[in-house]
């Protein structure tokens, strides 16, 4: 690089030439405005122009995107309801309440008895008293962290025999 | 160097960048308005990305990014373009305050050279760029960079035989 060094030093001699006054002052409205970006006219504006219609094809893109989507949507939910409403309440309820819900206690509510009297069961010498209760069971169930509470009664018979013992 | 968009000074760095930038600009403009026009647009976009203003490969690559834009666009210049530059770029000059003769030759030495040695030499000696900094904003090896340097300087010395 030595050999250019002189041809160098006379390159760095030559002194380009200033900008014109005007020019700061343009820029600096240039990048006081937000969207414009003012020249002294010379730059050609049918480059923004063409931007123009470029973001119009973009817009009109997705604008026919999103109609395509919607319309899909719109298609869509028929196919699905009845797949929908076949599965969805079985696992819902099932595995919601059982998984979440604890017994909380059993109820023996013994309305009636009646004595139906001796009998010998299978032949046998001994006696014995039948005694014959109708009651009312109920389960009950609570869900701890939501304070609901499931509960299920039925009735029910019973028939004791009771043996005889002699006094 | 600080940011431009944190510099409240930016005047300072314009001024400082301005005439190195117009003289690169003066490569692809006809006039210096042109040029004017393409670094002012090259600095307010490059000021509203916020770029580092160290980062001055990037700059020189904005300027002539939009440059070369402003040359594809503008069908009456393509065509001027299309007939001044292959007439070994008699159209397309730097321009410099020349005060003798001696420098009146090196510029017109200038202009006969090929436009990608010139835009390297613009960029080495009056913009200070380092070889890293031309290959970044040109898009070419550093290797390549240098080597038209060279070349241009060759062929500077060949066409200046004083020198």
């Amino acid at each position: 690089m030595n050999d250019f060094s002189d041809i160098e030093s006379k390159l760095r001699k030559l002194r380009p030439v200033q900008p014109s006054a005007d020019l700061m002052t343009r820029l600096e409205r240039a990048l006081a405005e937000e969207t414009a970006t003012p020249t002294a006219g010379v730059l050609p504006r049918e480059r923004r122009f063409h931007f123009n219609w470029l973001s119009l094809g973009l817009g009109l893109a997705a604008a026919t995107a999103l109609v395509l989507f919607a319309f899909l949507r719109l298609e869509g939910p028929v196919q699905k309801r009845s797949s929908l409403a076949a599965i969805t309440p079985a696992p819902a309820f099932s595995t919601n309440s059982n998984a979440q819900f604890v017994p909380a206690g059993l109820t023996q509510v013994v309305y009636r008895t009646r004595d139906e009297g001796l009998h010998f069961p299978n032949n046998s010498g001994q006696p014995m008293r039948r005694v014959r209760s109708h009651t009312s069971e109920t389960l009950r169930w609570r869900n701890p962290t939501t304070g609901a509470s499931l509960r299920i009664s039925y009735p029910s018979e019973e028939v004791s025999l009771v043996p005889v013992t002699g006094q | 160097m600080e940011n431009v968009a944190t510099d409240e000074n930016w005047k300072t760095c314009f001024s400082q960048l301005a005439p190195g930038l117009l003289l690169f600009a003066r490569q692809w403009a006809r006039s210096s308005a042109d040029a004017e026009d393409i670094v002012q647009e090259a600095f307010v976009r490059f000021w509203r990305k916020q770029h580092d203003i160290a980062n001055r490969g990037l700059l020189y690559a904005t300027v002539r990014s939009i440059a070369l834009d402003f040359l594809r666009r503008d069908s009456r210049r393509a065509r001027r373009e299309s007939t001044a530059v292959s007439e070994t770029d008699q159209m397309v000059q730097p321009m410099f305050e020349v005060e003798d003769e001696s420098q009146r030759a090196l510029v017109a030495a200038l202009d006969l050279l090929p436009n990608e040695q010139r835009e390297v030499l613009v960029m080495k000696i009056w913009n200070e760029l380092t070889f890293a900094e031309i290959a970044s904003a040109l898009e070419i090896s550093q290797n390549t960079a240098a080597s038209r340097y060279r070349y241009a300087l060759a062929a500077l010395k060949k066409n200046l035989p004083s020198v």
